[in-house]
């Protein structure tokens, strides 16, 4: 049996406005991390694999059930939307039971379950508290809880990092890191760095396409070679501005250390250094769109 | 998995605040409306001075009665009204208790507050020198529940007035009609309550049958049962919806939808869990309150002797309220899951609100057409209920059905709009967002 989420040709229309332009995409077991701005497709994308939008044009299968037959794909497929709550007055256990009768799961697989969850998203001491008490962080972690409740061969979520602080993130990256050992697991995320800790095969979403499809170490390569750093005046910094991608920059005094793109080295000062994930995200981004300096 | 929905559904909305409204408000409608005076009919016993009244069709007894009433009314200042099935007490700003006083004047010749209030202490006096002329003869409990003011005992006769020399019942009828109007409808002036108001003795026979009947065909508990479905009903063809509308809207209040719509149950059984949910919760305080009535008629039941039809509430509750609660539930379901909004509440308020108004004619009962909130406001009149009985159960057999339909519908449009269809709601914000 198919172990893989196959996209083929994929459309997707918002009435007349297209939000996906033909998708081909294939997802192995792991982490599979979905980058790209505000806006870019991935809430689509992610909606039209857990079936909660029909797809309009082209085809997608989960593990070899197509999602026209929606409540085959249900049953292996975990889902944390992008916001998302409980009933407020319920508490974690009961919001948890509640969710597990609705996935099917027997009286005794839900009491043998849902304990060890709880346990595994550091939430077990909470398990009488009521939803509406929990901070972002908790509830975060109770949606994940949720999602992996009725052990899904395939766990979306949806920019689960939103909103957290430094610390949570982290933490909250590794649980998705181990969860991703035995089954799919798709991350959207419009922060570089979720992705470069965390993600193995990536995929970038711009205005709707796929522009890069492959791996991290991939990615990066593309951009080896062409990032330099150069300590310039801050005068200096807006003609460099215009004509190339400045990736990062950090003040020292007077002077500006500053970190772009450029095809070939541009002046004598600037030393050329290793590309990061963050620099071969905005050379791809400015690539596509055709802006980038030379 | 259905019956495991259903057991936490029912928990819910046994924790929802909506859910203990609505038993309060079932609590104080049953305690006001039906509670607190609803007495048990005793058996007639011969040679009594009184066995209530019944109404009259002879224009003469009708004038007289209703011109007594609104010399009463009139000069007292107050008035009281059904407009639509409630009670209501209606007070008349200047110029509208003028043209009442002339009303009146030339339906009964009587000028003026002065002379109404004369004419009204003449018949106190009367009153009272009967009831000492009868001392001693009568004893109070004596007086049946069909007796005229039978918690005021003072009145033995009600207050006649002989209508104006030449006035004919055509001319009387415009007078009422007006009068009716001014007071905005539902008075004892209107056609059918005026022709209501011209009470004549029962004799010992007809009460004697009448009460035979309510034992020997409905073992006295079925005409009671009605009588409490008669009220119950006028609640609960409007509270459900109230509960349907909210548990409809809970889950995109919660922004639970999504997580509830990618799980594998199939939304038959999501929106059955809650419907049964629904229903079972609101014919369980009906039932419960079902027991005082049958309490008392099994308390009169034991020191009159007679066997009495014990389930008769329960069967009642079943087939007459029932439909009602589904119906009501499921419309207000199948709004709520089609327009995302409350509109069901609007929906069901003005089909209630037209079944009560339409109701007010047929309080009698026999006469339950396609009404929503069919009426039998008495614990008497089996023979209407046994002439009607075939219709009504048409009547509930169709909104049972309908209801069931409606259930049916809702989980097919919920079933479309967990895959992203017919997201109507999703529509209207998206062309909002859009635009800004
Ligand atoms: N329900 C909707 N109706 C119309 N347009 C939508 C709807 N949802 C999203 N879009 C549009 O589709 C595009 C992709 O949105 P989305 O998938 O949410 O992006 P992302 O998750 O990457 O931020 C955006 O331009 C967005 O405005
Ligand atoms: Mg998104």
């Amino acid at each position: 049996m198919s172990t893989t989420i196959e996209i083929r040709n994929l459309n997707q229309y918002y009435g007349r406005k297209q939000a996906l332009r033909d998708i081909n995409l294939t997802i192995e077991t792991g982490m599979f991390g979905l980058l790209g701005r505000n806006g870019a497709g991935k809430t689509t994308l992610m909606k039209v694999i857990a079936t909660l939008l029909p797809r309009s044009e082209g085809e997608v299968s989960v593990c070899g059930r197509s999602t026209l037959r929606p409540q085959e794909v249900r049953k292996i497929v975990g889902y944390l939307p992008q916001d998302f709550s409980m009933y407020p007055n319920m508490t974690v256990y009961e919001a948890m039971d509640y969710l597990g009768v609705l996935s099917g799961l027997s009286r005794a697989k839900r009491r043998q379950r849902i304990p060890r969850l709880l346990q595994r998203v550091n939430l077990q001491d909470d398990k009488r508290k009521k939803v509406k008490a929990l901070s972002g962080g908790m509830k975060r972690r109770l949606g994940i809880a949720q999602a992996i409740l009725h052990n899904p061969k395939v766990l979306i979520v949806d920019e689960p990092t939103a909103g957290l602080d430094p610390e949570e993130r982290v933490r909250f990256r590794n649980l998705l890191c181990e969860i991703a050992e035995e089954r799919i697991v798709i991350l959207s995320t419009h922060i570089v760095g979720d992705i470069e800790a965390t993600c193995e095969d990536i995929a970038v979403l711009d205005e709707g396409s796929v522009i890069y499809q492959g791996t991290v170490t991939d990615l990066i390569a593309m951009t080896e070679g062409k990032v330099y750093t150069a300590e310039i005046s801050k005068r200096e910094l807006e003609a460099l501005k215009k004509d190339y991608i400045v990736t990062s920059m950090l003040t020292l005094g007077n002077n500006v250390m500053a970190r772009f793109l450029a095809e070939e080295r541009p002046f004598a000062s600037a030393k050329l250094c290793e590309a990061g994930v963050e620099d071969a995200y905005m050379y791809l981004m400015h690539a596509e769109r055709g802006e980038l300096g030379c | 998995m259905l019956g495991q929905l259903f057991a936490k559904e029912c928990k819910q909305t046994a924790k929802s605040l909506i859910y203990w409204l609505i038993v309060l408000i079932l609590i104080f409608g049953f305690t006001t409306q039906l509670g607190n005076n609803m007495e048990i009919a005793k058996e007639p016993k011969p040679g009594r001075a009184s066995y209530g009244y019944q109404a009259s069709h002879d224009p003469e007894i009708i004038m007289s009665h209703t011109l007594g009433k609104l010399t009463e009314e009139y000069f007292r200042g107050n008035y009281t009204t059904y407009p639509i099935g409630f009670y209501k007490n209606v007070t008349l700003d200047k110029e509208d208790d003028h043209r009442i006083g002339e009303i009146l004047k030339e339906a009964a010749g009587i000028t003026g507050k002065e002379e109404a209030g004369r004419v009204m202490e003449d018949w106190y006096t009367a009153q009272t020198e009967l009831k000492e002329a009868e001392s001693g003869g009568t004893e109070a409990e004596d007086m049946g529940p069909n007796d005229v003011n039978a918690g005021d005992m003072m009145y033995r006769e009600p207050l006649k007035i002989e209508p104006a020399a030449g006035l004919t019942y055509e001319r009387f009828a415009e007078l009422m009609d007006e009068a009716d109007k001014i007071l905005g409808g539902g008075s004892e002036y209107g056609k059918d309550d005026r022709e209501m108001n011209a009470e004549v003795p029962k004799t010992y026979e007809d009460a004697k049958k009448e009460y035979n009947t309510l034992i020997e065909k409905d073992g006295l508990t079925g005409g009671y049962a009605r009588l409490f479905c008669d009220y119950m009903g006028i609640f609960l063809g409007i509270l459900p919806v109230f509960l349907a509308v909210t548990r409809g809207m809970r889950d995109r209040r919660a922004v639970m939808q999504e997580l509830i719509y990618t799980r594998r149950c199939p939304s038959l059984t999501v929106v059955a869990s809650r419907y049964l949910a629904m229903i079972v919760m609101l014919v369980l305080p009906v039932l419960a309150l079902s027991v005082f009535p049958l309490a008392k008629c099994m308390n009169y039941a034991r020191t009159a002797g007679i066997t009495v039809d014990m389930l008769a509430f329960v069967k009642y509750t079943f087939g007459w309220l029932m439909p009602m609660i589904m119906i009501a539930a499921a419309l207000g379901m199948f709004l709520t899951e089609l327009t995302d909004t409350a509109a069901a509440v609007l929906v069901q308020g003005a089909w209630w609100f037209v079944a009560i108004f339409g109701g007010v004619q047929t309080l009698r009962g026999g006469m339950y057409g396609w009404n929503l909130v069919p009426r039998h406001n008495t614990e008497f009149n089996w023979q209407g209920y046994h002439d009607g009985f075939a219709q009504l159960a048409l009547n509930r057999t169709l909104y049972a059905a309908a209801a069931l339909l409606l259930t049916l519908l809702t989980a097919y449009i919920y079933s479309q709009k967990r895959k992203g269809r017919l997201q109507i709601r999703g529509k209207i914000l998206a062309n909002r967002k859009s635009k800004s």
